[in-house]
């Protein structure tokens, strides 16, 4: 009797975790995209942002009649910012689940998947990872609808020029995602004629950061440029202001998320902070559409790389409404084609109307123009933000025309 | 889903019974607790990526890159971890018990922080993404079956030339050399030489055995080899139930089936994939505890017996 009261609290105990995790079943007409996204970590903020922007875009495909090749399905696995991990969930995205793309991975994950996106003739896509690597080796199943780090390190040369700095120190992490804005920069800062004090790469999750910061102050620069992740970058700024640094900070997109005023006292980055982020131009119809959908949806404003997000839905539809199949090789042969030359259109709906009548159609996307380059990649353009009053708030946009 | 759940159990599991299998060898019969595995894993896995890798170029910070055939990165793999067992070997031998298994724990650390901190081995943390690897893909079957294969042919290679060894003469050596060193020696043994030798042997299969690990993930970093895999390697074999090569494995194969199964669940929304990341470790930790509690293993072979 008590062997089986045992057996019997050992299944409930099992049935109660069980049930906390619903597993997901595919329907038969379901077409399956992977959201891969870190969404604990380093950059565990931007993944929440980039899963809940794809899911919107999902959410309006379906509503439009879903596509050609079923309604999209959307499955979520976290990348926890683990290259490994990204490896590990995405082929069991594509092995188990048949996802014909996987969205939202990170700079390093994204150089990982390269070879795995290739073999598996499956599309990978992601709305931030900007890291120069891609400009080489993306182009075929690997895409994105944001800029190349080119223009982040270029935005980041004319904002360091233009504040007129004589003297800046570069504290990187350790990760694709940061070193590669930070090289960039690094070389506009030379050709600016401003002295590079220090160049220290620090690799991540660390407790402390003080023994980078020692030598970085001791060389007193008028501002720092720090390519750091939403934890190590939290923890140099706290630790920079308690060794008495009071100069001004360029950071990196990765702490441009709302979350870093709680993670910290608000006055040590007030009024002397600025982030770099690639931005829409919120100016533009197709943003301020994806802006009143977005708050009428979730009752919030879009956060960074929502719209890149939704446009990654957008075009992986359309490219499956496009096509003649309805596989990952199907949505790589026409996600080119849907973005250039042809009828302008800027909702699935529209996309899918102009496809049905036999036109040819050029999506115009909520992140701007998506017209993809040979290494999958689209122009973009940058904006930086001020911290005043534990918040971010838009100080200088330099539109793609800035880089050519 | 299945079938995929099987096919990860059995490659994994194939290749990390090959780290059991040595580490079988080492302790059970060999008499060394060797905490260090993961150092040997790892210095496979980066040689065979180091050989392998093209020169560097853009982003990159490792100095080398050869840019070899598969099978001269394999190669290299094993030697490299011949190399670091004798390096750490010889020194720690000395050593017994407890003061082994903290020594070889503080090599594997020292190997993961400089993998970590000198940059031009592997890139630091960033580590080193696309690996080569040679197309296993026989008779239109999917790669992973090749690799699952390939893994499952290391692991039956080093079975058997293990099970071969501590069956001849040298066999009974290493068992005498483990139960009393002294009455060993006094028949004229070698006593250090043979646990020397016993410790670089078993060091070999877990190179190339890394070197697997390098072609299937196709990537190398220091955050995949830390001390969770020796861990992971030392409760696969206490639970398999120690001295036998079979049980190494069953021990092995039964943890990864676990791992796998609960990774497989597939979530469709952002809550749900937020809760199964933190479930997920809780959750296997828990079975862990179930299977080392009860141990089913040993019940079924009592039944078995009777």
């Amino acid at each position: 009797m008590g062997g089986m009261k045992k057996v019997l609290s050992g299944f409930t105990a099992l049935a109660t975790i069980a049930s906390v995790a619903v597993p997901a079943v595919a329907q038969a007409d379901d077409v399956t995209v992977g959201v891969l996204v870190p969404l604990t970590g380093e950059l565990g903020e931007f993944g929440k942002i980039v899963a809940g922007s794809v899911e919107l875009g999902v959410k309006q495909i379906n509503e439009a009649g879903g596509t050609k090749c079923g309604m999209l399905r959307t499955v979520v696995a976290d990348t926890a910012g683990s290259a490994e991990q990204a490896i590990r969930e995405a082929t069991k995205m594509i092995d188990t689940e048949g996802a014909v793309a996987l969205l939202g991975p990170t700079s390093g994950a994204m150089v990982a998947l390269v070879d795995l996106a290739k073999r598996k003739e499956t599309v990978v896509m992601s709305p931030y990872a900007g890291t120069i690597t891609l400009n080489e080796i993306g182009g075929d199943y690997i895409y994105r609808t944001v800029s190349s780090d080119l223009g982040d390190g270029e935005a980041s040369g004319l904002w360091l020029k233009e504040k007129g700095y004589k003297k800046v120190a570069f504290l990187v992490q350790n990760e694709e995602s940061t070193i590669s804005p930070a090289q960039v920069a690094q070389e506009r800062l030379k050709d600016a004629g401003i002295e590079l004090t220090d160049y220290v790469i620090y690799n991540p999750g660390q407790p402390s950061y003080q023994a980078e910061l020692i030598s970085v102050l001791a060389n007193e620069p008028d501002a720092i440029y720090l390519a750091g992740g939403q934890e190590s970058g939290v923890t140099v700024l706290k630790e920079a202001a308690a060794g008495g640094y009071g100069g001004e900070w360029l950071l990196t997109a990765d702490l441009a998320v709302p979350e870093v005023f709680d993670a910290l006292d608000p006055r040590i980055l007030n009024d002397k902070a600025y982030v770099e982020v690639a931005q829409a131009d919120k100016s533009l119809p197709e943003y301020k559409a994806f802006e009143a959908f977005h708050k009428a949806e979730t009752g919030a404003e879009p956060g960074p790389f929502a719209a890149n997000s939704y446009d990654m839905a957008m075009l992986v539809a359309l490219a499956l409404e496009a096509s003649d199949g309805c596989t990952g090789a199907a949505v790589n042969s026409m996600i080119r084609d849907v973005t250039e030359g042809g009828e302008k259109v800027s909702s699935f709906a529209d996309g899918k109307a102009a496809l049905a009548d036999g036109k040819d159609i050029d999506y115009e996307g909520a992140s701007g123009p998506l017209t993809l380059d040979k290494s999958g990649t689209p122009a973009g353009a940058y904006q930086i933000m001020k911290a005043v009053d534990g918040a971010w708030v838009d100080e200088k946009f330099f539109p793609a025309s800035a880089f050519e | 889903m299945i079938q995929s759940l099987l096919l990860s159990t059995l490659m994994f599991g194939a290749l990390f019974s090959v780290l059991s299998i040595s580490l079988n060898l080492q302790y059970a019969r060999g008499g060394m607790i060797n905490f260090g595995t993961v150092a040997y894993f790892a210095a496979g896995a980066y040689a065979y990526a180091i050989f392998t890798q093209e020169p560097p170029s853009g982003l990159d910070q490792y100095a080398f890159g050869f840019d070899l055939p598969w099978w001269a990165g394999f190669l290299a793999a094993g030697v490299a971890a011949t190399l670091f067992a004798l390096i750490t070997g010889w020194p720690t031998l000395r050593l017994r018990g407890e003061y082994l298994a903290l020594t070889t724990f503080a090599f594997a650390e020292v190997l993961h922080s400089f993998l970590l901190n000198e940059r031009r081995i592997g890139n630091g943390s960033v580590g080193l993404a696309n690996v080569e690897r040679p197309d296993l893909s026989f008779f239109g079957l999917d790669e992973q079956i090749g690799y699952a294969v390939a893994a499952c042919v290391l692991m039956l290679v080093t079975a058997w030339l293990f099970n071969r060894l501590l069956a001849s003469p040298y066999g009974r050596l290493v068992d005498a050399t483990r139960d009393d060193e002294t009455a060993a020696e006094a028949v004229g043994k070698d006593t250090t030489r043979t646990r020397l030798q016993v410790f670089v042997i078993s060091a070999i299969p877990i190179g190339f055995a890394g070197a697997l690990y390098a072609m299937i993930t196709t990537l190398v970093s220091p955050a995949l080899f830390t001390a969770e895999i020796t861990f992971f390697v030392w409760i696969a074999l206490v639970l398999g139930g120690e001295r036998t090569i079979l049980g190494a494995i069953i021990g092995t194969m039964a943890l990864v089936f676990f791992q796998e199964l609960v990774r497989m669940i597939p979530f469709e929304s952002v809550r749900s994939a937020q809760i199964a990341a933190s479930v997920e470790e809780v959750l296997t930790g828990v079975l862990f505890i179930i299977v080392l509690r009860w141990q089913p293993w040993e019940k079924m072979k009592r039944r078995k017996g009777a």
